[in-house]
């Protein structure tokens, strides 16, 4: 029985966690390439969240289709973002690019609130059910989780096989020296930033196949806490140390749940939430680099 | 002409501004719920000021300490429910158990996450609010999610009329006196070992280093000093103003936003800063929520990205850096 629950809630971890790992790639591609700590990437979730709210609920169409639409909207912010605000702070001490990139989620969060309204919203994406004998599986799901590997393998080709990609890991392993070398940096810091923001705003849209009916103006904030868990297990600085970071984080996340509910008089949904921010203090108190070492 | 008092100049203006503060609102018919806002604004920036103005590191958490605070007095009050001799000691035993919550959260978050730089310390304490209040309703301690209402028990321990007295003016008052006392500590350290300790942090944490400082041992104190003043002003301002605590209102991240907005438009690490922050955001959304309801945080996020863009010293930064070698300038730092 336990061990029933358990073997379909790590089916169900893998997938979601895949998801996670996709939704905090580009928290640490920002902070790998810029060494800025976006702050605010929970709010970037959310503009996904409502732009796949907006094809879906409102122009009728197929939510995949608003993952290029997100990302490209992801884009334009991050692009607007960087030349306002965050190019002018690069040199700043730390606590003004963190202090910008909370505000501009705050900014976001209210701007969102302001159109939408703050009421919780969403939508059902009904295409099937996958019965997998320990736990059934909705197909939106296995797509969402399909759509974060694919999305993860195309910044894999785009890093090793394009002279942008390798632009941005030369900036990423010595910025003097790709500067140099003549590699345009400040084009790779806008550039990055961009990609970043366009992919967090992206992986918004694969994570409402998860939240049925939480889709809000303040989402995000719960969204940062487990990226910021995610991105240290994987390093802070590698998105591919972040994409696994995402599987194990959704494996314990599923499995704590199971445990939690197991014992009585305590809420297994909040204790769950309270364990990955203890995951966090723990790591950064044993291994502030990073538990899972990608390359 | 400089005399033994003169490094205490500073502190002029911030007594006659809370003097001011108080005597308006005791005096102009309808200012004194404003005003208590205001003083609940000066109190929370003077005490973040103590650690994000001094040493540059930013607590994204921070109002989890106003939570536990808030927490220490509701369960003194209600804990101590059956001793009404202890009379107006109740509120006594309050503030020290606020304190004492407050420390001990704060030294286990600092000694975690402060041996490490600002990035990964601001990361840290970004799920300290939630993480608290999750555990609260998680592991129901403290009632849980059903929260505590103390409202009868006060009553009982201080009578109906000594009460509501506390509830209405008295609470208030105590804010006010908490953030005078912020800001005195605040000055205390400036001009004292730590406070030159956390300038040299501040601009350069490995010179800090190599030059023999122990720049964790001075974050810290920073961090609980700064701590156990939020949790006096969640204990005042939250539990004794309105006798009863639930968790997702006393961890919301809104009153962490309010604070870096105060500060950081006042100006961080001066002392007068967090006051000018509190009155010019106070005011300014006072009438926000009458002429354009529900925009005040967009257009404060638009202020403060445009404040860090292009003057990040703050408006008391700017009058410091003008008034220098003034006859105003001694009493702005």
């Amino acid at each position: 029985m336990l061990l029933e629950q358990l073997s379909g809630n790590l089916i169900q971890g893998v997938v979601l966690g895949a998801v996670y790992g996709m939704a905090t790639m580009g928290l640490s591609l920002i902070f790998g390439v810029l060494k800025v700590v976006n702050v605010g990437h929970g709010a970037f979730v959310m503009v996904g969240a409502f732009v796949t709210l907006f094809f879906f609920s409102s122009l009728g169409l197929n939510p995949f289709i608003a993952i290029p639409a997100a990302f490209l909207v992801g884009i334009l912010l991050g692009l607007a973002f960087y030349y306002a605000a965050i190019k002018k702070l690069l040199n700043a001490p730390e606590l003004a690019t963190l202090l910008a990139t909370f505000s501009a989620g705050v900014l976001l969060e209210e701007t969102v609130k302001m159109i939408f309204g703050s009421e919780y919203r969403g939508f059902n994406w009904d295409v099937g059910k996958v019965d997998l004998i320990v736990t059934a599986l909705p197909m939106s799901k296995i797509f969402a989780a399909l759509g974060s590997v694919a999305i993860a393998l195309l910044l894999y080709v785009w890093f090793k096989r394009t002279r942008a990609g390798s632009a941005m890991r030369s900036v990423v392993e010595d910025s003097h020296g790709a500067r140099v070398c003549g590699v345009n940096v400040d084009g790779v810091y806008a550039m990055s930033f961009a990609l970043g923001i366009g992919l967090t705003v992206a992986s918004g849209v694969l994570l409402t196949m998860f939240i049925p009916v939480g889709i809000n103006p303040y989402m995000g904030g719960g969204y940062t806490l487990k990226a910021f868990v995610i991105a240290v297990l994987g390093g802070l600085s590698s998105p591919y140390g972040a994409f696994f970071g995402g599987l194990v984080f959704g494996l314990i996340e599923n499995t704590s749940y199971t445990l939690f509910a197991f014992i009585p008089g305590v809420e297994p949904f909040s204790l769950t939430r309270f364990l990955s921010f203890l995951i966090l203090l723990i790591i950064l108190l044993i291994r502030p680099t990073g538990i899972i070492k990608a390359k | 002409m400089k005399n033994r008092l003169s490094p205490y100049y500073p502190l002029l203006p911030v007594f006659v501004a809370y003097f001011a503060l108080f005597l308006v609102g005791r005096n102009v018919e309808g200012t004194w719920q404003l005003v208590a806002t205001l003083l609940f604004y000066c109190a929370l920036g003077q005490a973040f000021n103590i650690f994000l103005g001094m040493t540059g590191y930013v607590d994204f958490g921070y109002v989890a300490f106003l939570g536990v605070g808030t927490y220490g007095m509701a369960i003194a009050i209600t804990g101590l429910a059956n001793f009404p001799q202890l009379g107006l000691g109740i509120v006594a035993i309050g503030f020290v158990l606020a304190i004492i919550m407050a420390t001990l959260l704060s030294t286990a978050v600092g000694a975690v996450a402060l041996r490490l730089r600002g990035a990964y310390f601001a990361i840290a304490t970004i799920g300290v609010n939630e993480g608290f209040r999750f555990l609260i309703e998680g592991a129901n301690l403290w009632n849980g999610s059903s929260g505590m209402i103390f409202t009868a028990q006060l009553n009982e321990i201080l009578g109906r009329d000594l009460a509501s007295r506390v509830m209405t003016l008295w609470a208030d008052i105590l804010v006010l006196f908490i953030g005078a006392l912020a800001a005195v500590v605040t000055l205390l350290y400036m001009k004292s070992k730590i406070g030159y300790a956390l300038t040299a942090l501040r601009e350069d944490e490995d010179a800090a280093k190599v030059m023999g400082i122990n720049v964790t041992k001075y974050k810290i104190t920073a961090f609980i000093t700064s701590a156990s003043f939020a949790g006096t002003v969640g204990a005042a301002a939250w539990a004794l103003k309105t006798p009863y605590v639930f968790p997702p209102e006393v961890f919301e991240i809104h009153y962490t936003i309010e604070a870096i907005i105060i500060v950081m438009l006042g100006g961080a690490g001066t002392l007068l800063g967090p006051l000018v922050g509190a009155l010019i955001y106070g005011v300014s959304k006072y009438y926000l929520s009458i002429f354009l309801p529900g925009v005040q945080l967009f257009i404060f996020a638009l202020v403060i990205i445009f404040v860090i863009v292009t003057f990040p010293e703050g408006v008391v930064g700017v009058i410091k850096r003008k008034t220098r070698n003034t006859a105003i300038g001694q009493y702005i730092i």
